[in-house]
Parts: structure tokens; sequence; C-alpha cells
């Protein structure tokens, strides 16, 4: 029994962090939108890693699993608003719809793209995103390249003044659970079949295949897990907080790069790994803009360059080493 | 001794409770304008121009104006603005910012419709006062928020001083073609002109959208051809701008009028075509050159405010440090500025709500042109301005109070521009 609760220990920090930025948000004037910005990195982190960070593939086209929950949501929002008496149900069927079409995407996607490997993979996914983006622009589907805005619907159906909390406070505390419960998932892989199995894979396809291992399951189940997270994460901090999609804005490559970044910067494979690199990503990101406002990009390349040489593992990664022996190690996966 | 202590406590807490309160209760010193502006990512262009722009009015405000003036006192302008890297995660939580610790007492919003939609919520959650000066999609002012007012003219008015004027200057003229890029924009421009031709009697005879970064509009062409259009509409961009002429050079297709967004207006443009474009149009919302003064304003009758256009052109100059001259994106800006000050000025107050009472009430002429509002916030006053490549220089054709130069009309033939001819009103 205790063995089977000390195997969760490590997602004591992740959620302490997770606290500390939900305090400081909630009494703090002024800070909820920045932690909100703070959540939606780390949740983006934590969903990417499960894929990149466990099985070591990079996946260029990761947004479209976002842009495609953010319709799911928006889907739903708009098509039954004029039903009466669904109410937050609409809510409830946006996440069903956002989690069902990031999956039906992620199997397609994965059954071509996960048979290859290294670039081939890369630039396979790059052609996911944006084949997926000029299909809906092209063929008109979802209100094609217009896009769809729905603000009044919204307030349709939750009331004026509900429709805003949703909007700047509820929409990121449901990130916050996203966040929380992608990094559950991830340690529940880590400390299962499916986690020795990928970091076997990780290690050596080819050897982990002679192996007897099933590498084509592992990977498609880290791929949908991955994606699913991401769709959710689409359809609460891109459709919920900003009741509107644009096809440009929710399949732009820019946030692939941001979840590399976040990964890479915390410690791919890690679990607390996403939690550090979002904080450090976002807190970064933040200040700069505000001290530095025009500069900060400037600043900011050399600032991660710096990091990764530094810590190669990327900041987790370091302090995993550092704290090996010691009582803290349990807690610092 | 206990006691001493405690009576020193008391009246330090007294005192500190006082000056807290008298620091609450005191007159605001200045005016701030807040602003999560793009001076990276994508639309930096813009966002340079734009604080550009917000800087040479707030100058003109302080220094010539004299500052604003509100409840018997004359207060100045202060601006502060952070960098939103044009990305929407960054614009609400500088918004909130703004609003809860540099305290500001409006808020001017991010450029394009995609970063003002993402913070019109926050700003509304806050009751603070939104002005949009770069998100041109109308749909924004049907979602019911209520501290919302535009500046820049909505994407639906684009073309429609193009088509008024045609009207004007050829009645008989009835066939309209529209082809426009498929994009967010460019199809809510589309909607807008398609809406106005009808209204003012056009017969729409072909109406198509082309996708972005289209290599080859030979297709459509061929068949915007074919129906015979007497003048045409449309664009999205520069480069398909730029294949849009030229192919229809290529194909021989000469109309009496061809009028582009976003592409016709640029000095780019020219260069590129030459001779091509000559009697080429485009709508603006603002362009060096226009016509607006005191005395057109007395003319149609609204109340005059702000620096003339070479005025505008200096303090902007100023403000960024640099010899350029300034767009539209920092004219909508500057004239938000204004706006604001005028509504500040007519409400005798700060407050949100009695200010943006007052900006449903306002209207306006600046060198920007004419500033109105309808009740949810949308832009109904400002009119685009038509440019027209006339001898290789942008001449301003339309409105009248506006233009520099009469209209080319019809525009010469490809085969005759090849041999030379000249764009020149008749």
């Amino acid at each position: 029994m205790k063995k089977e609760i000390t195997k969760y220990y490590p997602l004591i920090p992740v959620f302490a962090a997770y606290l500390l930025l939900f305090l400081i948000g909630r009494n703090i004037s002024g800070m909820w939108q920045l932690v909100a910005m703070l959540l939606f990195y780390c949740a983006l982190g934590q969903a990417f890693n499960i894929f990149l960070g466990m099985t070591g593939y990079v996946d260029f086209g990761y947004v479209a699993f976002m842009g495609i929950g953010t319709y799911g949501m928006a889907l739903a929002i708009t098509k039954l608003a004029h039903i009466e008496g669904l109410g937050i149900g609409i809510i409830i069927i946006g996440f069903i719809l956002a989690l069902l079409m990031s999956t039906l995407l992620s199997v397609a996607v994965g059954a071509v793209a996960l048979r290859l490997r290294g670039a081939y993979f890369a630039i396979a996914t790059i052609g996911v995103n944006e084949g997926f983006r000029f299909l809906i622009e092209g063929a008109r589907i979802w209100n094609g390249s217009e896009g769809l805005i729905f603000t009044a619907q919204l307030n349709e159906i939750l009331g004026r003044e509900a429709a805003s909390s949703l909007m700047t406070y509820w929409a990121d505390i449901m990130v916050l659970i996203i966040a929380a419960l992608a990094a559950f998932v991830t340690l529940y892989y880590m400390r299962s079949k499916i986690g020795y199995a990928l970091t076997a894979l990780r290690e050596d396809e080819d050897a982990a295949k002679v192996m007897g291992i099933n590498v084509t399951k592992y990977k498609i189940i880290a791929f949908i897990t991955s994606a699913c997270f991401a769709g959710l994460v689409g359809a609460t901090s891109w459709a919920l907080k900003t009741p509107y999609v644009f096809p440009p804005e929710v399949f732009e490559i820019h946030y692939t790069i941001e979840a590399i970044i976040i990964v890479l910067l915390g410690g791919a494979g890690t679990l607390l790994g996403p939690v550090a690199g979002g904080l450090i990503y976002g807190i970064s990101k933040y200040y700069l803009a505000i001290f530095m406002p025009g500069f900060q990009l400037l600043i900011f390349a050399p600032i991660i360059i710096i990091i990764i040489v530094l810590f190669p593992e990327g900041v987790v990664g370091m302090l995993k080493y550092r704290l090996k022996d010691s009582a803290l190690a349990r807690f610092i996966i | 001794m206990k006691r001493n202590y405690l009576k020193t406590a008391m009246i330090f807490f007294a005192c500190f409770g006082f000056l807290l309160a008298t620091n609450a209760l005191a007159a605001p010193k200045k005016i701030v304008i807040g602003h999560p502006a793009c001076l990276s990512g994508k639309y930096a262009k813009a966002g340079e121009q734009a604080i550009g722009g917000v800087k040479a009015c707030i100058d003109w405000v302080n220094n010539v104006y004299g500052g604003v003036q509100v409840a018997g006192k004359k207060l100045p302008l202060a601006y502060k603005y952070y960098d939103c890297e044009s990305k929407k995660e960054a614009v609400t939580s500088l918004i909130a910012r703004l609003i809860t610790v540099n305290k500001v007492n409006v808020v001017f919003s991010a450029y394009s419709s995609g970063l003002t939609l993402r913070g019109a919520p926050v700003a509304e959650s806050h009751g603070m006062l939104y002005m949009d000066h770069g998100g041109a999609n109308n749909k924004i002012f049907r979602q019911g928020f209520k501290y919302i007012v535009q500046t820049i003219g909505p994407a639906t008015n684009y073309h429609q001083g193009t088509l008024n004027m045609i009207q004007k200057v050829d009645p008989k003229a009835k066939k309209v073609a529209l082809a426009y890029e498929d994009s967010e924009f460019a199809k809510m421009v589309m909607h807008g002109a398609e809406g106005h031709a009808k209204k003012l009697g056009f017969n729409v005879v072909f109406k198509r959208t082309y996708p972005k970064g289209v290599t080859d509009l030979t297709p459509l062409l061929s068949a915007l051809k074919a129906s015979k259009p007497d003048f045409i509409i449309g664009g999205g961009h520069f480069e398909d701008g730029q294949l849009f002429n030229r192919q229809m050079a290529d194909l021989d297709i000469d109309v009496k009028a061809l009028s582009l967004i976003a592409a016709a207006t640029l000095p780019a443009f020219y260069k590129a075509l030459t001779s091509m474009a000559e009697g080429v149009m485009g709508p603006s919302h603002w362009e060096y050159g226009v016509k607006y003064s005191v005395e057109e304003a007395k003319k149609v009758g609204l109340n005059w405010i702000g620096p003339d256009q070479d005025e505008f052109v200096a303090l902007f100059k100023k403000a960024l440090g640099k010899e350029i001259i300034p767009d539209y994106h920092a004219a909508e800006a500057g004239a938000q500025v204004l706006a604001y000050v005028l509504a500040v000025e007519k409400a005798d107050s700060l407050d949100t709500r009695k200010v943006r009472a007052a900006l449903g009430d306002l209207t306006f002429m600046s060198f920007y042109g004419g500033w109105d509002v309808d009740d949810t916030g949308l832009q109904v006053g400002h009119s685009m301005v038509d440019v027209q490549w006339q001898m290789g220089k942008r001449i301003i054709v339309w409105p009248k109070e506006a233009q520099t130069g009469d209209v080319a009309y019809p525009m010469p033939t490809f085969a005759e521009k090849a041999r030379g001819k000249v764009a020149l009103p008749r």
C-alpha cells in the first residue's frame, strides 16, 4: 500500500507549483491573467511531453490537435446555442467533441506518420498541420477562412455575467485541471508497462522491437493521449477563453515551436520539466515584454541557448542528476 | 509602557489609514492610455506606426491643446505600452496588468481583429473602456461587448466609397465583378461590397474567391472576362493584388475601373508593375495628402479637433525619431486619442460608463476624417479614401472632402498603357 502511494510522490512538486500559481493569481491583484498565461504554457508543455518526452519523436504538427479541439468546442457552442435547456451541457458536449475530434485526427495522422522516423516524421506532421488548415479554408468547412466568432452565443447560453467569468476565470481553472491531469497521466504511464516500453523505444526502437515490444502500439498510445490533451487545451484556452476561431491562428506552427522549447527547457521525458519550462518561458517573456518592450526576443533567444547549453537535459534533468542521492530524489523525476 | 506602545501604534495606523483614504480620493493628476502594442511579431510594422500615431497626438493634446479639461482641471495625457508580440496569450495578461497595476483609464486594443477579440473579455470584466483601432471585423460589435468602441472603419465599408464614386461618375456602369482572396478579412470586405453594390443598383455579374498564396489567377480571370464586367473590385494582400493586375494585362481584360484592397495603395505596387498600374485604384483608411481641414469640417457640419495633417506628420516623426511618413495605422491610432479626449471632456468625467456614453454621442472631424459610432460601438462616421495611380503618383480621388485630384475614369486599356498612355482625369 505504502509503495502504491510513494510512487505518486513526484506529483507533489507539480501540484504544489500549480497550487502556488493559483494562490498567487487569486490573491495578488492583476496577476490572474499572467497566471492564466503560465498555466497555458505549462499545460501545453505537459501535454506535448507525453509524446515527445516519452518517445523522442518530434511532432511539428502538434498545434493541429489544439486547433481541432478548438473547433470541437466552437462547433458545439455555435450549433447548439439555440437549443433551450442545454445550458452548461453545451460546454460538456464541446469537451466531448474536442476529445473525439482530436482522437480521430491523431488516429488518422498516427496511422500514416508513425510509420516514419526522424526528419521524415517531422516533415510529415508539418504537412498534416498545413494540409488540414488549407482543407478547412479551401473546402469552406466550418465557415472556412471566415472562422467562427461566438461570444454572443456564449452570452446566450450562460448569461452575460457567467460567460464573462468563464472567459476570464473559469476557463483558466479548467486549463489548470487539464495540466494536472496530464501530469497524472504522464506519471501513470511512467510507472506502468507503457512507460517502460516507451523508454525502451525512445532509447533504441529497433532493439525494443527485437525484445518483443509492440512499438507501434505504444507509440500510438502516447500519440493519441498527447493529442487528446492538446485538444482539451485548445477547447479551453482558445475556444472558451477567446470565443473565436480563425484557421490561420489555431493552426499556427509557432505554438508547436513554443511547446518544443518549453519541454526542452524543463527537461524532455521528466514529469516536472514541462512545469519548470512553462514557468521559465512564460515569466521571462512576460517581464521582458514589460521592461524591454520590443527587444525581448533579442534577449530571450540567447537566454534559451545558454540554458540549453548549460543544461542539455533541461533544468529538471540537471536537478535530477544533482539530487540523485538525496531524500528529494523521489520527488523529482 | 505597554499602553504607550498601543497608543503610538493606534496613531500610526490612523495616520496611515488617513493617508490611504486621501490618496484614494485624490483627484487624478494625469490620464493614462494603456496599450498592449504589437512591437514584434507579425504585426510589428502596424504596431510601430500605431505607437507613433498615439504619441504624436498625445504630444499635440499636452503641448498645443493644453491638456484634457475634466472636472475644472486640465490634465495631461500619459501613455503606457507593452509589447504583446502580436500574440493572444500576451494580450490578456498585459491588459490585466495595465488595468490593475498601471491603473490606466482606457485601453487601446492590439492590432488585428483576433487580438482585439482576445482582449475584449478581460477589459469588459474590469469595466474598462476598450478602443479598437486595428480590428476591422464587423462581428466584433455583434458580440454584446458594452465598452468597446471602434475607430478603424469596419471591413464591410472598404469598397463602399469606390462604388459610390463609380455610381456618381458613370451612372451607366452597372456590371461589377467581385474577386477577393479567401481570408477572414477579404471575405468580410466582399460581403460589404456585395451588399452595397446591390443597394446602389449594380448588377454583380461575377463573384468568386481565390486561395491565399495563389500563384496563378488565369482560370479565375478567364471566367471573369467572360462575364464582361464594367469594373472589378477585389484583392486581399500585396502579392495576389500584383498578380491580379499583371495577369489581367496578360489576358487583355480591360475594364473601366479596377480597385484592389491592400495592394494598390502601396508604393511597391507601382514599382513592381510600372505602367500596368496606371489608373488602378485602392481603398485606404487614410493616406498622406488627404485634404481634411477645419474648413472641410465646417462644410459638413462637424467639429474639428487635432493637428492638421502636416503637424501630425511632424509630430509622428518626432515621436519615432525616424524620417518616415505615417500610414493609416498611425492615423487611426492618433485619431483614437482625439476621440477619447473629446469624450472625456464631453462627459466631464473619467468614469468608463460616462465616457462610453459620450463616445456614442460624439461626432467630429480630424486629420483622419470623420468619426461617429453606432450603438454597438461600430465606426460609421469614417469614410475610406480611394487612391488612384495617375502618372506614377498616388492621387486621392474620393471622397470629395479629402481628394487631391479628380478620378481618371475610365482607366486606359492595357494596350494603351503598354504604348505609354497614362491615367489622367478628363
